[in-house]
């Protein structure tokens, strides 16, 4: 006995590695006002909550056309970067937190968070998809909470991996993805997935599951990687103030890792290129500057004109 | 320096020179050891502590949306229409949501080669109940399998056709179809059996079924103008059994196998019923291979936790655990009603009777088989009525554990089953916390109906000091299902290791906000277990709790358990 009105309850929770959250580029929403979003992953997660959690990297505040503040903020666990943001939409006690985020940001605290958080995603005018979070609920965690967040997320996580395996070898339908013993949840997921992402590549969540699961058993020395060679000064363009280098820097390396993800063999324009960086909270005349530099040290070149690739 | 962290250390001196290096690499191992951050991960954070506030000048007036990271897609430009009336002659592409009203399947043959391609109507808004609703042609060249009469479907990538002005939709290959809804509404080829477990919850059907039991009864009309008669019953076959209320004479005994054709379905309360009217078509049916009554009526047979609203002719093996006779008082009238508590192993629930049972309080627990009775449920939770005392035969011994103290019995419920199945009483689930509401902690109850008031009015009961309570309000999840919990004062303050002086110290202290954090911080993403009774509707499960505690789990193990379940070396 189906019926329509199953619509209404609360969504589940997905725990989900930054980097399976971050390389969904597929989105759903019903038609109905309040039909929930969800943005559907590699593995076919349908995903509109997450439980996510990580280092908090960057917090910081910025004044929208319309006087109101958004806080835009990263967190990173060992697969990657979760972008994030809390508005004036947020619950009074999500915005207070925040505000306390900030101070310990700002004063170079390490800050372990975790997060329940409603799924966003945002399409560029050239289709590009972005997927970021918008948290409910957040508190600090402890590096233990921390771990149990990793294991149940590597779990959760092997499990997607072993229904997406097989469903590689079910017909692509809803029967097909039953006889094959795709649970319920995964099967809607499944389908519009594999359709859409065609063949991909699951060998990296193994690698990012082996770290995680060093960090939760303590094994730090083998979740720790030694960083390549120190990143070229940017003296080379003659700038020889350092004040904002950093900055700098952090917006050359998002220009960097916005062509790496949307390359698709073409290389990628410059307007896709500039307005996904000012999505990322960067002024767009400094991103035009750092693209041309990018350009002019040989990071990236112009196969066509206005088209960029990372230089192999 | 730590020769862990030199290349670590190196990078970050490049950027900041002025840097010291001891405290570049203190840096890091606090990371690494309090925070379990490998250096790696920690690198941006430390780059920019040593940095100082160089952050990025945001951007303004740029109407982007929020930082994201992400690939690209190529994405098909579909037209998403909700009304048919939107679409023109020549849109390609189209995605619009439809129920199927009928589908049919018929062999062509295209360009020399046999192909089956399907057929039939569909129509637009499925979803409003008594919208406004548009009916076009289809034609499937699939054809799909998943298209079923009376299922809501997302169709993806469709085109539109018109032909001497008639519009139609036309489904190729590479449509996409989704399913939203099952076929609710088959439209089923007249005459066509179908089995009793997969009976929709409303419309007509055919079944094929042996009468279990049959009354006569009577429906008074409402005006007073006189009463029906009727038939009430159940049929059953191989796969479930179901109740039916005719309105015609039915003259056929118990055991009799019936052909019922045009039979409508109606849901009352969480229970479908059979109608028989004036179009039905009964007849005896004869198959020599049909489960006899006996063998049928096993299936009336149900535990607690399978009660649902508004089931009749219940069988049942349970305990009675409390039973207790009450007077009231009806249009002047002193009347009985005898009630108390039953319970079997998977669950608890309230029994209620209208006639005296030959039980006395001494015999308790004690241990009966009912019969036909009937299942109404009070704020969720079934109440069995027992209407003579005829439906209840007192049991020597119960037929499972006579150890087993049900009266204090908890059933361990996983979370999924919790949400998707009836109301329960007795039970107890393990589950994540994944939200902590703001209203947690003190609350008011309207002093009329212990409803929790707003701005201190009741929505029933308008403006009153109200009696102070406390309880959480939370929801626990395990990836695949979501239930609210609320827990009452004492599972509440035992869970915060609290006394009610205590919390309301607390709370003064910081504020009601800050509390709740507070709450957060030692709740949000673990894992908790909560006892007590459950509330299933339409809008989920609620866990109305009387006990509530957090699980403590170790990492590490867990860790290198998965490690060994999944293979991860």
């Amino acid at each position: 006995m189906q019926a329509g009105t199953t619509r209404a309850k609360r969504q589940p929770a997905w725990h989900i590695l930054a980097s399976e959250f971050s390389e969904a580029t597929l989105n759903e929403k019903g038609s109905g006002e309040y039909d929930p979003s969800f943005v559907i992953t590699k593995l076919g997660a349908k995903v509109n909550r997450v439980v996510v959690a990580g280092l908090l990297e960057r917090l910081e505040v910025r004044e929208t056309s319309n006087g109101s503040s958004l806080y835009q903020g990263q967190m990173r666990d060992p697969s990657g970067v979760h972008y994030f943001s809390v508005g004036d939409y947020a619950s009074e006690s999500m915005r207070e937190l925040t505000l306390e985020l900030v101070k310990k940001i700002e004063a170079g605290e390490p800050v372990l968070l975790l997060m329940v958080a409603k799924s966003k995603w945002y399409q560029t005018d050239e289709g590009a998809i972005y997927t970021s979070l918008r948290p409910e609920e957040a508190c600090e965690i402890d590096a233990q909470q921390y771990a149990l967040w990793l294991t149940r997320t590597c779990e959760d996580t092997l499990q997607r991996m072993k229904h997406f395996t097989d469903s590689l070898s079910a017909e692509p339908t809803r029967e097909g993805m039953v006889a094959a013993e795709i649970p319920e949840h995964m099967i809607d997921g499944l389908l519009v997935a594999r359709n859409h992402y065609g063949d991909i590549e699951i060998e990296n969540y193994t690698l990012n599951i082996m770290q995680a699961l060093d960090i939760a058993e303590g094994r730090m020395e083998a979740a720790s990687q030694p960083v390549a060679a120190p990143a070229p000064s940017t003296d080379a363009d003659g700038e020889s103030g350092d004040a904002a280098a950093g900055g700098e820097n952090e917006v050359k390396d998002t220009i960097v890792s916005i062509i790496e993800q949307l390359d698709q063999g073409d290389g990628v324009d410059f307007e896709t290129v500039l307005t996904n960086t000012v999505a990322r909270g960067f002024d767009r005349t400094l991103a035009e500057e750092k693209l041309d530099e990018l350009s002019n040290e040989g990071t990236l070149h112009e196969p066509r004109f206005g088209w960029f690739r990372i230089v192999a | 320096m730590s020769e862990k962290y030199e290349t670590h250390v190196k990078s970050i001196l490049a950027e900041c020179p002025d840097a010291d290096p001891e405290a570049v690499s203190a840096a890091f191992a606090k990371y690494e050891t309090e925070f379990f951050i490998p250096p790696q991960d920690a690198m941006r954070s430390i780059l920019r502590r040593f940095k100082g506030e160089t952050t990025p000048t945001p951007s303004s007036g740029s109407s982007g949306s929020s930082g994201a990271s992400g690939g690209s897609s190529a994405p098909k430009p579909t037209r998403k229409v909700s009304r048919l009336s939107e679409l023109k002659g020549d849109d390609r592409e189209i995605e619009i949501e439809v129920e199927i009203i009928s589908h049919n399947i018929r062999n062509q043959t295209i360009r020399g080669e046999e192909k089956q391609i399907a057929f039939g109507l569909l129509e637009d808004n499925p979803w409003e109940e008594n919208g406004e609703k548009t009916r076009w042609e289809f034609k499937d060249w699939g054809p799909n399998s998943n298209i079923t009469p009376g299922s809501v479907v997302r169709i993806e990538g469709a085109s539109v056709n018109e032909y001497q002005g008639k519009m139609s939709l036309n489904i190729n290959q590479s449509t996409r179809i989704a399913v939203i809804r099952e076929g609710t509404r088959p439209i089923v080829a007249p005459g066509e059996p179908q089995d009793i477990s997969t009976l929709p919850s409303d419309g007509y059907v055919c079944i094929v079924g042996r009468i279990l039991a049959t009354r006569p009864d009577q429906i008074h009309r409402k005006d007073g103008s006189g009463s029906i008669e009727v038939i009430r019953g159940r049929l059953a076959d191989e796969t479930g059994t179901i109740g039916f209320l005719s309105w015609e004479p039915l003259a056929h005994e118990v055991g009799t196998l019936l052909k019922i054709e045009g039979a409508q379905v109606r849901t009352f309360r969480d229970t479908p019923e059979l109608n028989f009217g004036r179009t039905t078509k009964v007849e005896v049916y004869h198959d020599k291979n049909f489960a006899d009554v006996e063998a049928l009526s096993e299936q009336t047979m149900v535990t607690l936790s399978e009660l649902r609203d508004g089931a009749k002719d219940v069988d049942a093996i349970v305990q009675i655990t409390e039973w207790a006779k009450r007077t009231f008082t009806k249009d002047g009238e002193e009347r009985f009603l005898w009630s108390g508590q039953i319970a079997d192993p998977t669950g608890r629930c309230r029994m209620s009777a209208w006639n005296e049972l030959p039980i006395t309080e001494d015999q308790l627990p004690l241990t009966v088989r009912l019969k036909g009775v009937r299942v109404r449920a009070w704020q969720g939770i079934p109440d069995i009525t027992v209407d003579d005392a005829d439906q209840v035969e007192i049991l020597d011994a119960p037929p499972w554990d006579s150890e087993l103290d049900l009266k204090n019995h908890t059933v361990e419920v996983a979370l999924h089953e919790l949400s998707t199945g009836a109301s329960r009483v007795g039970i107890s689930t393990s589950a994540l916390v994944v939200s902590v509401r703001e209203d947690s902690g003190f609350i008011l109850r309207c002093t009329e109906c212990r409803r929790v008031l707003r701005e201190g009015v009741c929505a029933d009961h308008g403006p009153n000091d109200g009696n102070s309570d406390v309880r959480l309000r939370l929801a626990i999840d395990n990836g695949l299902s979501s239930v609210s919990v609320l827990t009452n004062k004492e599972a509440t303050l035992s869970l915060l290791g609290m006394t009610e002086s205590e919390l309301q110290g607390a709370i003064d202290d910081v504020g009601q906000v800050a509390f709740v954090q507070s709450l957060r911080g030692k709740m949000l993403g673990r894992k908790m277990n909560a006892s007590g009774r459950s509330i299933v509707d339409e809008q989920g499960a609620m866990l109305l709790a009387d006990g509530a505690s957090m699980i403590e789990e170790d990492a590490g193990l867990r860790a290198t358990e998965i490690r060994a379940q999944w293979r991860v070396s």
